[in-house]
């Protein structure tokens, strides 16, 4: 059962994170202004992260589609969305309404409480996959099997 | 990994290979990364916000400026209205959305509130090349701006009014006092709020 929850769970989280990282590719100036506004990262690090972070999002949401590594993917999508929940939070306690980017351009939320929520909401799914991974239909149980 | 790993089904796709193919990709996607860091668009976005540009504030009193927009010269000490100032890059895709909704607050406080739209980019439409007047051309009229807009080659209105990024917001009282500062793509109700405030204080 426990198996069986954690594979919707990763087909959900994987599912995110492919749309999150799919709509990025190709648009990294507009993420890497949105990064920018954020005024958290020294301009140095914008451009690379801004060109990286959506090639790993695509990365670790097929790992969890597929059930491969999980539990490194896992934590990295906990780690990531932890981040962008401060991230997020910071720009709303210091006054600064700048669009979140997490969607790729055509995503105009801008930085709010609700979307601290919804990135709080997903670590916990994260750390939930981490913890009981890899559940159910996981290339990892494959190769665990013939190993 | 045992014998049996070498004739599974995987044949040699096992973990180990996989995550020496992880670890190849990522590596190689980093330096990738690094690489393209410095091309032109992405190295510009990467510094729409000059993290000194925290001059103004909401209650200072607004920097004077003085410019000439496609509707002829702007003095911000002869407006006698609530100023509507809005910073802008002709390569910003937000700014571009928020044109529509700038032009059409225009047209609903014409009269009672001056607008008026700056560039304070040093790149062009392009991204890369050196912003021009004729990119500010090519922006009034592929999204049918109304409002005015003016060119500002030495960023002076940019370096005292910027702040968050592109698009930035100001908004001024007839006492040149600054009364809204906000970046982003924001939504006519939180622009009408702001500028409803302003004009019922003068009320």
């Amino acid at each position: 059962m426990i198996a069986r929850i954690v594979l919707v769970l990763r087909l959900a989280l994987g599912g995110v994170f492919l749309a999150a990282g799919a709509l990025k590719v190709g648009h990294a100036d507009v993420f890497a202004s949105e990064i920018a506004g954020f005024q958290i990262l020294p301009h140095p690090l914008i451009a690379p992260l801004a060109l990286l972070l959506p090639f790993l999002e695509l990365m670790i949401g097929a790992y969890l589609v597929l059930g491969l590594f999980t539990r490194f993917a896992a934590w990295f999508a906990a780690a990531e969305m932890a981040l962008f929940s401060v991230a997020i939070a910071s720009a709303v306690m210091r006054g600064i309404s700048t669009s979140c980017g997490c969607f790729g351009p055509s995503d105009k939320a801008t930085t709010s409480w609700p979307e601290v929520g919804r990135d709080l909401g997903l670590t916990l799914v994260s750390v939930i996959i981490a913890w009981k991974a890899p559940g159910a239909l996981a290339l990892d149980r494959r190769m665990e099997s013939h190993e | 990994m045992s014998k049996a790993a070498a004739s599974s089904p995987s044949g040699w796709l096992n973990r180990k290979t996989l995550v020496y193919i992880t670890v190849a990709v990522v590596v190689i996607a980093v330096g990738l990364a690094i690489h393209f860091a410095n091309t032109g668009a992405i190295s510009n976005a990467a510094q729409t916000v000059n993290p000194d540009a925290t001059k103004i504030k909401v209650g200072s009193t607004a920097p004077t400026f003085s410019i000439t927009s496609n509707a002829g010269p702007f003095d911000l000490a002869s407006v006698n209205t609530p100023v509507f100032l809005e910073v802008f890059a002709s390569w910003c895709p937000h700014c571009q959305h928020e044109v529509p909704i700038v032009d059409a607050l225009a047209k609903q406080y014409a009269g009672r509130v001056a607008f008026i739209g700056v560039s304070g980019s040093p790149y062009g439409i392009d991204g890369s090349s050196p912003e021009n007047q004729a990119d500010i051309n090519e922006w009034v009229q592929k999204l049918n701006v109304t409002y005015p807009i003016a060119f500002d080659p030495d960023l002076k209105i940019a370096n005292e009014y910027l702040q968050g990024g592109y698009p930035t917001i100001v908004m001024i009282d007839s006492n040149k006092v600054v009364r809204y500062v906000n970046s982003g793509e924001l939504t006519p109700p939180e622009l009408q709020t702001a500028l409803n405030g302003i004009l019922s204080s003068h009320s």
